[in-house]
C-alpha cells in the first residue's frame, strides 16, 4: 500500500486481523501490556478475553518484590508516572497459584518476566519454559523503578545478546524482549535481540519521568524518578517503534500512549506487527477490546481485507531532512 | 468472598442528574445509574470518568454518599470538593452531562458486625457515613454519629446526618478542634469521653483525614474495640491490577495470617503493602501500621 490508494470499503467481518509474533498466532494484533491487566482473570468478568489478541501478565521475578513506597502513582499532562517497582509474587507462587488460573483463562497469555541479572532470567524461564498455558515470554529488559537490573542495566547490548543467547537454549516458546525508549539508540538495543536470538520485540517500555510537588519540595511518588506513560508518549514511543522496526527482521510489538484503533494503526503503519494497550484500560478496562473493533472499523472502511497489508505502509516524506531510518 | 467483597464491579455510562452546592466549598453529586449496577455498600467508592474533552486523563475516585432507587435506574450519591483540575471540571457538568462510572469497588464497613454502632466522621469523610446511617436505619439499628471538623464552618452534611440519625433514633455528637461548636477538642477525645456511656460493645465504623484515623486506630485498639476506617489514595485503575496505591501493612496483620496459615491468600501476595483499592478502602484499626500511614 502506496500513497492514498483508494478502495472500496469491505464488510468488517471480512476483515483478518490474525498476525504472528514467531511461532506465535494472535487472533488479532491488540495485546494488554504488561502490569496494566493483572493476571487476566482480574477482567474476565467485563472484558471479552476472546476479543483480545492476548494477555501480558504482570512481571513476575524470581523472589516475591514489595514494590515500591507510595506514592506509586501521579498524574501529568496527558499521561501518568508509575513507580510501582515490580510488585510481584515471585516465581514459586506464580507456578502454584497464577499458572493454573492463566490456563483457564479464554486469552492467549504471554508471561512476562523479569531479571537483576541473566542468571535470575535463567532460573525463571528454566523453570516456566515449558509450562503449558504460556504462549510466549516477554522479558522485561526496561523497568524504569527499580534499584537494580532495570532499564540501565539492559541498556547495554552486548549484555542483552549473550543473555538472550542463553535464554535461547531454555524455551522454545517465542520470546519478545522488551525494551527501553531510554537509550541513545534504540536500534543497537533492537539488533542486538535479535543477535541473541528473541523472537520478537517490544517497542517501548514507559520513559523515565519526574514531577516535583513544589510545596513539600520532593518528588510527587516515593522515588525521585518514575516511568511515564498515557497519551503523551505516543508520538515519542512511535519515533522509537518505526526506528527499532526498520533495523530488525523480527516482529516489533508497538506500545506507549495508545488509546484508540487509530493509535494502534498508526504503530502497524510505522511497522508493528502487533501493539499494547496499558494506562488507556485505567481508565476504561474495555479499552483493549475497544481498540479491535475500531481497527477492524477503519480497515474495512479502507477496504483493507488483512491487517498484515498495512504493516510498514508509512513511507517517510522523500525530501531532504526527512526520515533518518536507514534499514 | 463475604458480603464486602463481591467482584460485580462494572464500568458503565451514567448521567449527571444534579449538583447542587452543599456549603464551606462542598458540593452533593447525583448520578443516575443503570438498574443492573451493583446496589453499593456503605465505605465502597466508584471511579468517575469525565467526558472528552477532559483536563484529565485518569478516574477520579469518589465515596460514596448515598444511593436511592428511581424506578429503572438507580441514582448513586456524592460528596466532593472541587480542589484539583479533575474535580473542577466535574464541577461544571450540568445535568443530562454523560460521564463513565466503574464500580462498585472495594470492600465496604462490615455494618454486620455486633455492638452499638458508633459511626465517626471527620470533615468531608462524612460522606460514607451518610451512606452507613442510612444502611444502619434501615436494619433499624441506631448509631452514634460523632461528627469532628476544624471548625463549625467545615462540618459539611450535618444537617442530612440529623435527618438520617431522626429517621433511626440515633444520636449525634459534635466536635470541633477551635470549640465554635460542641465538644471542643478532636472528635476522638470527644470519642474517649462518651465511651464510659455507649454500652459494653461498641464498633467503630470511620472516614476522615489520615491523621485522624490514625489516633482513633490508636484510641480502638488501646481499648480492645474493632474500628473499621476509610482510607484515601492516589489511585490509577482502581481494580487491583495497577498496584499503585499500597498503604503499610502492620507486624500484626502480617503475623495473623501466617498463624493461619493463610498468609498468602490473606495478604493478597504482599506481606508489606496492602491496595487500597481492592484491600480497601476500609480497613480494620489493627491491619495498617499507622506510624507509616502517609
Amino acid at each position: 500500500m502506496s500513497g492514498p490508494a483508494v478502495r472500496r470499503p469491505i464488510a468488517p467481518a471480512r476483515v483478518d486481523l490474525a498476525v504472528r509474533i514467531g511461532a506465535l498466532d494472535l487472533r488479532n494484533p491488540v495485546l494488554t501490556a504488561s502490569g496494566t491487566f493483572g493476571y487476566g482473570d482480574e477482567y474476565a468478568h467485563v472484558v471479552d478475553l476472546r476479543a483480545i489478541g492476548g494477555v501480558v501478565t504482570k512481571t513476575v521475578t524470581v523472589h516475591p518484590r514489595p514494590g515500591n513506597p507510595p506514592p506509586r502513582v501521579a498524574e501529568t499532562a496527558a499521561g501518568m508516572l508509575n513507580s510501582i517497582g515490580l510488585e510481584n509474587v515471585g516465581l514459586e507462587r506464580f507456578r502454584s497459584e497464577k499458572l493454573p488460573r492463566l490456563r483457564e483463562l479464554a486469552a492467549t497469555v504471554i508471561a512476562s518476566v523479569g531479571g537483576e541479572t541473566p542468571e535470575e532470567l535463567e532460573t525463571l524461564l528454566g523453570a516456566l519454559g515449558g509450562e503449558d498455558g504460556v504462549g510466549a515470554f516477554e522479558l522485561n529488559f526496561s523497568c524504569p523503578n527499580v534499584a537494580a537490573g532495570g532499564a540501565r542495566y539492559w541498556a547495554e547490548p552486548a549484555r542483552l545478546e549473550s543473555t538472550l543467547k542463553r535464554l535461547r537454549k531454555l524455551t522454545s516458546r517465542p520470546i519478545v524482549a522488551k525494551l527501553s525508549p531510554d537509550v541513545t539508540d534504540i536500534r543497537e538495543t533492537a539488533r542486538a535481540c535479535e543477535a541473541g536470538g528473541a523472537d520478537a520485540l517490544t517497542c517501548v517500555n514507559t520513559f523515565v519521568g519526574m514531577a516535583v510537588d513544589l510545596e513539600r519540595m520532593t518528588s510527587r511518588l516515593g522515588r525521585a524518578t518514575g516511568g511515564v506513560s498515557g497519551p503523551a508518549v505516543k508520538p515519542l514511543a512511535l519515533a522509537r517503534c518505526h526506528e527499532a522496526a526498520h533495523a530488525v527482521r523480527i516482529p516489533v510489538v508497538g506500545s506507549g500512549g495508545i488509546a484508540s484503533g487509530r493509535d494502534a494503526l498508526e504503530f502497524v503503519a510505522a511497522g508493528a506487527t502487533a501493539v499494547q494497550v496499558g494506562t488507556a484500560t485505567f481508565s476504561e478496562p474495555g479499552a483493549a477490546a475497544r481498540i479491535v473493533t475500531e481497527m477492524r472499523a477503519w480497515l474495512a472502511a479502507h477496504g483493507i481485507a488483512d491487517v498484515n497489508d498495512l504493516r510498514g505502509a508509512f513511507t517517510a516524506p522523500a525530501a531532504q531532512g526527512g526520515s533518518e531510518v536507514r534499514p | 468472598m463475604t458480603s464486602r467483597e463481591r467482584r460485580v464491579w462494572r464500568q458503565s455510562a451514567a448521567t449527571v442528574r444534579s449538583q447542587r452546592e452543599y456549603g464551606a466549598g462542598f458540593r452533593w453529586l447525583e448520578i443516575d445509574v443503570p438498574a443492573d449496577v451493583t446496589p453499593p455498600v456503605a465505605g465502597q467508592f466508584v471511579q468517575l470518568l469525565l467526558p472528552p474533552p477532559s483536563p484529565v486523563l485518569l478516574p477520579r475516585p469518589m465515596s460514596i454518599a448515598g444511593v436511592r432507587r428511581r424506578g429503572a435506574r438507580r441514582t448513586l450519591e456524592f460528596l466532593y470538593a472541587p480542589v484539583g483540575a479533575g474535580t473542577r471540571a466535574l464541577a461544571a457538568l450540568e445535568p443530562g452531562a454523560p460521564v463513565l462510572l466503574t464500580g462498585p469497588l472495594g470492600r465496604g464497613y462490615p455494618l454486620e458486625e455486633p455492638g452499638t454502632p458508633v459511626l465517626v466522621a471527620g470533615g468531608r469523610g462524612v460522606a460514607p457515613l451518610l451512606m452507613a446511617a442510612d444502611a444502619l436505619a434501615s436494619r433499624r439499628r441506631a448509631p452514634v454519629f460523632l461528627f469532628g471538623a476544624r471548625d463549625r464552618s467545615l462540618l459539611v452534611g450535618l444537617a442530612d446526618a440529623r435527618t438520617r440519625l431522626a429517621a433511626c433514633g440515633g444520636t449525634l455528637r459534635v466536635a470541633t478542634d477551635d470549640g465554635s461548636r460542641g465538644h471542643a477538642g478532636s472528635v476522638v477525645g470527644l470519642l474517649d469521653a462518651l465511651a464510659p456511656k455507649l454500652g459494653p460493645r461498641i464498633v467503630i465504623h470511620a472516614c476522615g483525614p489520615h491523621g485522624m484515623l490514625g489516633a482513633l486506630a490508636r484510641w480502638a485498639i488501646a481499648h480492645d474495640v474493632r474500628a473499621h476506617l476509610a482510607m484515601e489514595s492516589v489511585m490509577a485503575c482502581g481494580t487491583g491490577v495497577c498496584r499503585g496505591c499500597p498503604l503499610p501493612r502492620s507486624a500484626e496483620a502480617r503475623q495473623r495470617a501466617l498463624a493461619e496459615g493463610a498468609a498468602a491468600a490473606a495478604l493478597r501476595g504482599n506481606p508489606e503493602w496492602a491496595m487500597c483499592c481492592t484491600d480497601g478502602p476500609v480497613f480494620e484499626a489493627r491491619d495498617l501500621d499507622w506510624d507509616r500511614v502517609a
